[in-house]
């Protein structure tokens, strides 16, 4: 990594932490109450991130602005296996 | 702009202005992938401590870390873009909490976990270091976390990110079931 990627990085991981600590996303009460259906904070935060994201990327591939990056691999079995095994800590702890 | 400033130094967000932030962070992620060309370069933070786990066994067991198939070909092990973005994210994290005004140094959730799991700082303490290794485990053999799958998969349409959703929930609904029991 060079110089300008480190900064970038840095710069665009604390847009991410600010975004979270914002939302509340930072306290456990938060991340378990989406799991009790009391405070759905987590969802909203998760899918709106998630249609602006995929409406920028989309829409600037479109107008040929910007390559789609390579995505995650998808591996059925194990993407659900590790999601359920994740979920039990996630929703165990608050984290 | 008044009204600009008051609103950042609130402690708590619209959940939808903060996921908006957040997924203009998404967008800027993936013009970074394009303008340096890294493979590394996600929206993520779980697989960094792998990189970093794989980067400090290079200076003891170098041979082991060349040889291992998962440092070849699924974390690179050493500083990787994640890694930078960790450590992003704490900066970013206490920012917010500084313009906040709400900074402070907690050895214990303020809300809700004591009615659950008591006073005792020490369960409190054990218990997040053993699910931090489930979580950890999980995201290990799912290819990622609530970011880098969830979030930055989901951008993407990756198939992967929605079938870790649907896992991560499922289990979760269960597990909060199972310890809140009847104040679920």
């Amino acid at each position: 990594m060079n110089l300008p990627e480190i900064i970038v990085a840095l710069v665009l991981g604390i847009g991410f932490g600010f975004a979270l600590n914002k939302a509340g996303l930072t306290q456990y009460h938060k991340i378990v109450n989406v799991f009790r259906f009391t405070d759905l904070a987590v969802l909203k935060f998760m899918m709106t991130a998630l249609i602006v994201g995929m409406a920028d990327l989309f829409g600037m591939n479109a107008l040929g602005l910007i390559t789609l990056p390579t995505p995650p691999q998808t591996y059925i079995v194990g993407n659900l296996l590790g999601g359920l095994i994740f979920g039990v800590g996630m929703a165990g702890v608050g984290i | 702009m008044k009204h600009i400033i008051a609103y950042i130094q609130k402690d708590e967000w619209s959940p939808y202005v903060a996921g908006i932030l957040l997924g203009l962070v998404g967008i800027l992620v993936a013009v970074a992938s394009n303008v340096f060309g890294d493979p590394g370069i996600a929206l993520g933070a779980s697989g960094s401590f792998e990189s970093l786990f794989g980067g400090l066994t290079q200076w003891v067991a170098p041979d082991w870390v060349a040889k291992d198939v998962y440092f070849r070909a699924v974390r690179l092990p050493g500083i990787t873009w994640e890694v930078v973005m960790l450590l992003g994210i704490l900066i970013g994290g206490a920012l917010g909490a500084i313009s906040s005004r709400t900074w402070k140094l907690r050895r214990m959730p303020e809300k809700q976990w004591a009615g659950a799991f008591g006073q005792s700082r020490i369960t409190r303490w054990v218990l997040v270091f053993l699910g931090a290794i489930i979580l950890e485990y999980g995201a290990g053999i799912a290819g990622g976390c609530t970011s880098g799958l969830a979030i930055w998969g989901g951008l993407q349409l990756a198939p992967a990110a929605f079938l870790f959703m649907g896992g991560m929930f499922a289990s979760g609904i269960l597990t909060a079931l199972i310890v809140y029991r009847r104040k679920y």
